[in-house]
């Protein structure tokens, strides 16, 4: 089963390789021989970081890698946009150094580096022994090797006119990786990025507009806000984190589509000059196909990071109703175990109104009561997956020893009265944090946040 | 001493029982004007299919420009004419809701990128000048004759084949297209193999064959 999960993500790195191998078409060798020393470092060194340091640091660090080479394509991107206008850029003068083995050997190294610890990321935690960490080492260096000669092959069947710009080479790579990593939650960067997005653009109306348009500004009136509405939008997020995910692609395909052509005026035959421009054409279409293909990659990514196939423990809310006093009890050993580990589901209705909420053991043995929304997010409810509990709205992650503490995306939490067989809530106060929770996120009826 | 382009040896062409070209051995110098006669039937248009690439042999080896067409693929045969060869053909196949240019264009599309100026160029280079923007429809049988010809140089071609492309035009067309292609090749030095029926046409090139039945029969040096 580890191996089937493991398939999409080794897949990846191949055609990483392969993009490597098409990118630096001179240096096959030291992309090869880097590349599978990369995966296996990355490989290896993630297992040790998982033993060294157990708990989310391993997987920040290598979200912090995916980070850091996603706003490296931005940078890039951005740049060869410019530089296609005719301006010149400085940092191009580089580009004697990127031609070379070393430069070849270094980006191959780190980009299987990232890819190998994605796939170590997906292994299942196992308690570290001498013999397993060699065995892991010598799986993923037989895996690696396998893998970059197939690349290789495959490589050397392609037509030479499929040749690869750098920059298309650098979005495929990237594209691949957060391909790679958006199965993975922890290591997902599209969700956190829609969250970014929504925030900001929430933030920003807070602050700037409603400070220029209460009371109404000499050139900006109130009734702007029916258009400023839409920011408040059910998928402000996902929009505006689409639009930053796909535009370096973008980009890098708009410069590769408007790269000068060679000058023919001096040909003298037109035959001649016309057959130079057509090659020439021919060559920049070619070369177009990776960054168009990258941006159905990056759109893959963003479709896995939407709709995870992590399969979530999400049980149906069960009905509970409260007692004379108003008080909802809930026996910890029924029909449902409310110190199993799991969450479990209620919904409480009173007068027309109605509740959801949780019932948690954390795994430091806190029982924990909490509506199933946040004072965030659309209350669209929490799921439990890989030691987490999720919010279903904006894919945040939340560790199960954090459930039950106020702020942020946090599911809100409830005051109850623990009691040997059960615990106590006060339906009241419940339907009341409840509609207080949703009426403050009332806008995300309609939507947003 | 001045180089083949185009050798054959035992050329051969069946069209099932029937043999359209008996074995045939043909040298012809680059830059020559080689007029093909014979009657109907004879094997002219058969030969000159193979050798503009059009058609395949049954036999015999073929070289042309110094690529052997039968060991071409259909992509590579499909280069080779497009970069090595231009055809005029007695029936002018212009496409009719194109303009002049638009038909030369076309061809230039095929073979690489158009270049509207160049076209235009071209078919003044043919005195069309100012029939630019006309549709073969109404262009007479000349005129159209000559878009052909602007059509078939515009590529720049090592080797123009005409089949009988003055077998439609009255004598004084006949006479205008002859002396155009005459100044064309001059210019471009292209070789030309010139299928006819007319011993006048013929006589325009330097050398004239004749083929009877798929045999080259003989063949006959024009003066100069």
């Amino acid at each position: 089963m580890v191996a089937v999960k493991l398939i999409p993500h080794i897949l990846s790195w191949a055609g990483i390789v392969l993009v490597l191998l098409r990118g630096f078409p001179g240096r096959r060798s030291v992309v090869t021989l880097t590349s599978i020393s990369g995966f296996v470092i990355g490989v290896t060194g993630t297992f040790i970081l998982f033993r060294s340091y157990p708990g989310t640091i391993p997987f920040g660090i290598v979200k912090s890698a995916l980070g850091v080479s996603f706003l490296f394509l931005w940078g890039i991107s951005v740049a060869v946009i410019y530089r296609s206008t005719g301006r010149g850029v400085s940092i191009f003068r580089g580009e004697r150094l990127v031609n070379t083995s070393l430069c070849a050997g270094v980006v191959a190294c780190l980009a299987s580096m990232v890819a190998g610890a994605v796939c170590a990321c997906r292994l299942p935690a196992t308690d570290s022994t001498a013999l397993t960490f060699i065995l892991l080492a010598l799986a993923a260096g037989a895996l690696a090797y396998t893998l970059a000669y197939a690349a290789l092959a495959f490589d050397k069947l392609l037509s030479p006119s499929y040749t690869v710009t750098l920059t298309g080479m650098l979005v495929a790579v990237v594209a691949l990786l957060l391909c790679s990593s958006s199965s993975v939650l922890r290591l997902d960067l599209f969700s956190p990025l829609s969250m970014k997005v929504m925030k900001g653009v929430h933030d920003f109306v807070h602050q700037f507009m409603e400070s220029i348009l209460i009371p109404d500004h000499l050139f900006v009136r109130s009734y702007v806000w029916n258009y400023i509405g839409l920011l408040f939008g059910k998928e402000v997020g996902f929009w505006g984190g689409m639009v930053i995910w796909f535009t370096p692609a973008f980009l890098i395909a708009l410069a590769i589509r408007f790269e000068r052509l060679p000058s023919v005026a001096h040909i003298r035959q037109g035959a001649q000059r016309r057959t130079l421009l057509a090659a020439a054409i021919a060559k920049r279409r070619y070369r177009l196909v990776i960054p168009v293909l990258s941006v159905a990659v990056f759109a893959a990514a963003a479709y896995q990071s939407r709709f995870p196939s992590v399969e979530y423990w999400d049980p149906k809310p069960l009905p509970v109703t409260a007692s004379p006093a108003g008080e909802i009890f809930i026996p910890k050993k029924g029909e449902i175990d409310l110190e199993d580990g799991k969450l479990h589901k209620y919904l409480f209705k009173q007068g027309g109104r109605e509740a959801r909420f949780f019932v948690l053991m954390t795994p430091e043995g806190r029982l924990t009561v909490d509506l199933d929304a946040c004072a965030i997010c659309k209350p669209d409810g929490y799921g439990q997956a890989e030691g987490s509990v999720i919010c279903y709205y904006c894919k945040t992650l939340i560790p199960l020893d954090t459930v039950g503490k106020p702020g942020g995306c946090n599911p809100v939490p409830v005051a109850f009265t623990e009691k040997s067989d059960g615990v106590v809530i006060d339906g009241m106060a419940l339907i009341n944090s409840w509609g207080s929770t949703v009426q403050a996120t009332a806008r995300v009826k309609e939507g947003g946040k | 001493m001045v180089s083949a382009i185009i050798e054959t040896s035992g050329l051969t062409r069946n069209y099932g029982d029937i043999c359209a070209l008996k074995p045939i051995d043909l040298i012809v110098p680059e830059g020559e004007w080689l007029s093909v006669m014979g009657h109907s039937g004879s094997g002219k248009s058969t030969l000159m299919n193979l050798v503009g690439g059009l058609d395949r042999p049954s036999n015999g080896s073929l070289r042309v420009g110094g690529e052997d067409l039968l060991a071409l693929s259909e992509d590579g045969l499909a280069r080779f004419r497009r970069e090595f060869v231009g055809i005029i053909f007695q029936q002018h196949h212009l496409v009719p809701y194109l303009t002049a240019v638009e038909n030369v264009m076309l061809a230039q599309y095929f073979h690489s990128v158009p270049d509207e100026a160049e076209a235009r160029s071209a078919l003044e280079r043919v005195g069309l000048g100012h029939r630019l923007k006309n549709r073969p429809g109404e262009l007479s049988g000349g005129e159209q004759q000559r878009v052909c010809i602007a059509r078939a140089i515009i590529n720049s071609p090592k080797l123009l084949l005409g089949d009988e492309p003055t077998g439609n035009l009255d004598h004084k067309s006949t006479v205008m297209v002859m002396e155009l292609l005459k100044e064309l090749r001059a210019e471009e030095r292209f070789t030309v193999i010139m299928v006819t029926h007319n011993q006048e046409v013929a006589a325009w090139g330097d050398r004239t064959i004749y083929l009877d039945d798929g045999v080259l029969v003989r063949e006959e040096r024009m003066k100069s």
